[in-house]
């Protein structure tokens, strides 16, 4: 039976060209390194603008001008007191206390840095930005933005991270304590 | 009891598992056929035991067994049974319970399905197979196991442990049920109760074809018989990846509160990455089984597709990464890099082993630039520069620049949007004309000529769209190459359903919906493409056309935006839901043209500080929405003297990427449902003259 005609030939999927010539060859190589060298100038260029060092408050605090007018992304505990928000301006602000940068105990890392008096604070501010849910007392707040001539940290992405509620938390000494009434 | 269940469960899935891996090991290199048998035996053991595991879980969740410590972390006597159930996978022992069931339920079914067709490879896909579900069993007995309990020591202390200590006795009721946490509230969602058990099946199930991939490595059965094998179930694990992201996207727009669906956060990249490794796969695999070419790339395909779903997994759940997916830091890390690292290295050596054989060799050379197998080759480069710019962003950049430089950095959303635009670009072009392109031979001529309606009709487009008011010419030319791969679709359909009509004398409809029948993997192809073309519609305008305002109102006042009017009515403060949290609900009235469409209702959720942890409040947003745009407003703050402040997003398109991702479905199902074994014809002819011996061939 003929083949019917609104379906391609079934030869064109089994002709066998010949493999391509040389000039062929160099066609391809040609087109390939024109596609790896976009793709690597894209990659290089992409990140040679938008890295960002990621420091903590003593970094940025030790060597300011370093950092002047330089994005960067700063990691630090926030004190729940200092937090300020203007709704209607949508205008968020707060203090970073320093944390360490590698810390076996997040939480504890946490709390010890706001509760230390001595540790370094970074006056923060967070323009047009609905207040996070998760801007809390001693929550790690990683923050993208530039540090002003006054000292300000202006904010342009703020990402947040509970402890007490994205470590699973396991169960603690409060479950041993007698039930009231018991 | 149901701990001990449970654990007894587990324990024998292990065991079961391992055995499987080792008798068919020994089968297959000894040639004993018993061992081989056996080690499918144990193998088919492992999904009843892992689903016994998985059932005992379930019951002391629904059942409130806070001793349990797994249930006393993720409910508390306050969640409905819905979240009850779904808390399963809602932290990180259940989940990877729940991912071991799933693994263990495809294999079982790859199992049944391959047995006698391809007895072969069969040995080595329960070795790999089962030797990745030990390797996660083992995890989830050794080292995260649900079935933990909370005890009282002796000296008072609490501790949480698989046996009871010597001495220890289990706490009170009353304290377990106090002082239990409850499901994380970002978590009780419709989205994100679907979204990880889609995209758990999307990464598990890609562990089939690239089982069936390393069974023709190691049995030295290279033929297309793998690809048979794996294809369908390359297409159904890369279906279920496409759904888990996509309701991934749509969590994040209807709980994070902040107009947007994608933040190339390092776990939604690294979720993307095997989704575009396994799409470049599945182009790939169509120019081995038609042309016998590109046999190690596909063999390199199917693997990293693998090793991204693993390090992904490994990214996700060790705690290496900041990300609001992230689970806690955890003790698997360590044990996940080593399995990842050997299924990776193990893999491509067996590759390049079979390649210095010479035994992977192609059987066609490219024919010229313009034929089929030159641009989806051109496609899977742009597929996987996207995946390799996208980890290297993600990952690579930052470890690189720790390891080497000792300085820590970070690429954002910028780096992302500047490096992938332009592959998106060339993935769409690609997309558009690859389809109109021959197999073996094609010349740029012809391939002109069948680009000239879909290009006029992308022209036609575009100035409609000029004309309704779309200005700029990036977005233009985005929509443009977006819309050309779009029309090739359909173009392609209606042409050859018009040449169907036209030879059977059938109408266009009926001729159009056999052609669907005689070859579903082509045409359902087409409608994936369709639904990938209309998600791209939906990002462009979104992502460059998004409008957002704020203002205070006092009740009775409306904000104005776009052709948009929406009055304040007044706060509901303090209603209480079934599940003890507290809503301040703001009641709005939105008008569109000066006629009302809808009453929005967003609000704020309040979950109580209880013992043991802090409150929480999550910001949900209200939106009315049309094919059109989305009108998307959050309730930021309420006023001592009832005035409220609101912030409103206008998202143009938004909604086409969930209606693209239910044609893909559609597109992806048409093109995986198994095809007949025989025209119709012939099976009216088998069904009329049965053979002699009654046995149909």
């Amino acid at each position: 039976m003929a083949p019917a005609p609104w379906e391609k030939a079934p030869t064109s999927a089994v002709s066998t060209p010949a493999r391509p010539g040389r000039s062929g060859r160099w066609k391809f190589m040609a087109g390939g390194l024109l596609i790896l060298g976009a793709v690597a100038f894209l990659v290089l260029s992409g990140t040679m603008s938008g890295a960002r060092y990621f420091i903590t408050v003593d970094e940025l605090l030790a060597n300011p001008a370093k950092y002047a007018g330089q994005t960067v992304r700063v990691s630090g505990a926030v004190d729940g007191a200092t937090i300020q928000y203007d709704p209607e301006a949508l205008l968020i602000t707060f203090t970073v206390a320093n944390v360490p940068d590698q810390t076996p105990d997040l939480a504890l890392a946490l709390h010890e840095a706001v509760q230390d008096p001595n540790a370094n604070r970074l006056q923060i501010r967070v323009e047009n930005q609905v207040k996070p849910e998760l801007l809390q007392h001693e929550a790690q707040a990683l923050m993208t933005g530039t540090l002003g001539p006054e000292g300000t940290f202006h904010v342009r992405e703020l990402n947040l991270k509970c402890p007490t509620r994205f470590t699973e938390s396991g169960p603690d000494q409060s479950i041993a304590q007698p039930a009231e009434g018991a | 009891m149901l701990a001990e269940v449970g654990l007894a469960a587990l324990a024998l899935a292990f065991g079961a598992a391992t055995y499987a891996v080792i008798a068919a090991l020994w089968g297959a290199l000894r040639h004993r056929e018993a061992f081989i048998i056996s080690a499918r035996n144990a193998a088919l053991l492992v999904f009843p035991l892992t689903l016994g595991a998985s059932l005992a879980l379930l019951i002391a969740l629904m059942t409130a067994q806070y001793q349990i410590a797994y249930v006393w972390q993720v409910t508390n006597p306050n969640t409905p049974d819905f979240y009850r159930f779904t808390a399963l996978w809602g932290s990180q022992s259940g989940s990877l319970l729940f991912w071991n069931l799933l693994m263990s339920g495809f294999s079982f079914v790859a199992l049944l399905i391959n047995w006698n067709s391809n007895r072969r490879l069969m040995p080595w896909f329960i070795v790999y197979t089962m030797a990745v579900s030990a390797f996660f069993l083992g995890l989830s007995l050794l080292l995260e196991n649900p079935f933990a309990r909370i005890w009282i020591m002796p000296d008072g202390s609490v501790a949480q442990t698989v046996f009871i200590p010597a001495g220890a006795e289990g706490p009170s009721a009353v304290r377990l049920a106090a002082t239990a946490r409850g499901l994380n509230p970002l978590l009780r969602h419709f989205g994100m109760i679907i979204h990880p058990p889609l995209l758990y099946l999307g990464f598990v199930s890609f562990v089939i074809p690239f089982a069936f991939a390393m069974s023709a490595l190691a049995s030295g059965d290279l033929s297309t018989n793998w690809i048979k094998a794996a294809r369908r179930w390359a297409l159904i694990a890369w279906l279920f990846l496409s759904l888990g992201l996509l309701l991934g996207g749509r969590w994040a727009y209807d709980v994070l509160g902040w107009g947007g669906y994608w933040g190339w956060d390092p776990v939604e990249n690294a979720a993307f990455i095997p989704w575009l490794i396994g799409t470049a796969f599945l182009h790939s695999v169509m120019i081995q089984e038609k042309r016998g070419m590109l046999k190690v790339w596909n063999m390199f395909l199917i693997i990293f597709t693998f090793s991204a779903v693993i390090f992904g997994t490994f990214a996700t759940r060790s705690g290496l990464i900041d990300s609001v997916h992230s689970f806690a830091q955890s003790s698997i890390g360590g044990a996940m890099f080593l399995f990842w690292a050997a299924v990776t290295l193990v893999s491509v050596g067996l590759t390049l082993w079979r390649w210095n054989r010479g035994e992977l060799r192609s059987e066609h050379g490219f024919a010229g630039l313009a034929s089929r197998e030159t641009l989806f080759v051109l496609n899977n480069v742009v597929f996987v520069a996207l995946a390799l710019a996208i980890f290297w962003g993600s990952f690579g950049a930052p470890i690189l620049s720790e390891l080497v430089f000792n300085t820590d950095i970070s690429l954002g959303a910028s780096y992302f949007t500047q490096v992938t635009a332009p592959l998106f670009a060339a993935m769409y072009i690609l997309m558009g004309i690859a389809p109109l392109s021959a197999w073996g031979a094609g010349s740029a001529k012809r391939l002109g000529r069948a680009m000239v309606v879909p290009f006029g009709l992308t022209l036609i487009a575009l100035l409609l769209i000029g004309i309704a008011g779309t200005r700029g010419g990036g977005a233009l030319f985005a929509y443009g190459i977006v819309m050309l791969s779009g029309f090739v679709a359909l173009y392609e359909i209606g042409r050859s359903g018009a040449a169907r009509a036209r030879a059977t004398g059938e109408n266009i409809v009926q001729a159009t919906i056999a052609l669907f029948g005689r070859n579903r993997r082509r045409y359902g192809g087409f409608i994936v493409h369709l639904g990938i073309t209309v998600i791209g519609l939906g990002v462009i305008g979104s992502t460059l056309f998004q409008a957002e305002t704020q203002q205070t109102l006092r009740p009775g006042e409306a904000l104005q935006f776009q052709d948009y009017s929406m009055t304040f009515q007044g706060i509901d403060a303090g209603q209480i839901a079934e599940d003890g949290r507290f809503m301040d609900i703001a009641n709005l009235t939105l008008a569109r043209n000066g006629a009302q469409v809808a009453s929005l209702r967003p609000r704020h959720d309040i979950y109580p500080s209880t013992e043991g942890q802090q409150g929480m409040t999550m910001i949900i947003p209200g939106s009315y929405s049309t094919l059109e745009n989305d009108f998307y407003v959050l309730f930021v703050a309420g006023q001592a003297d009832g005035s409220a402040t609101f912030k409103v997003y206008i998202n143009p398109l938004i909604n086409l990427i969930w209606w693209g991702g239910l044609i893909l479905i559609v597109g992806t199902l048409i093109s995986a449902w198994p095809a007949e074994s025989a025209p119709a014809s012939v099976r009216e002819r088998r069904r009329a003259k049965p053979t002699a011996a009654g046995v149909v061939a």
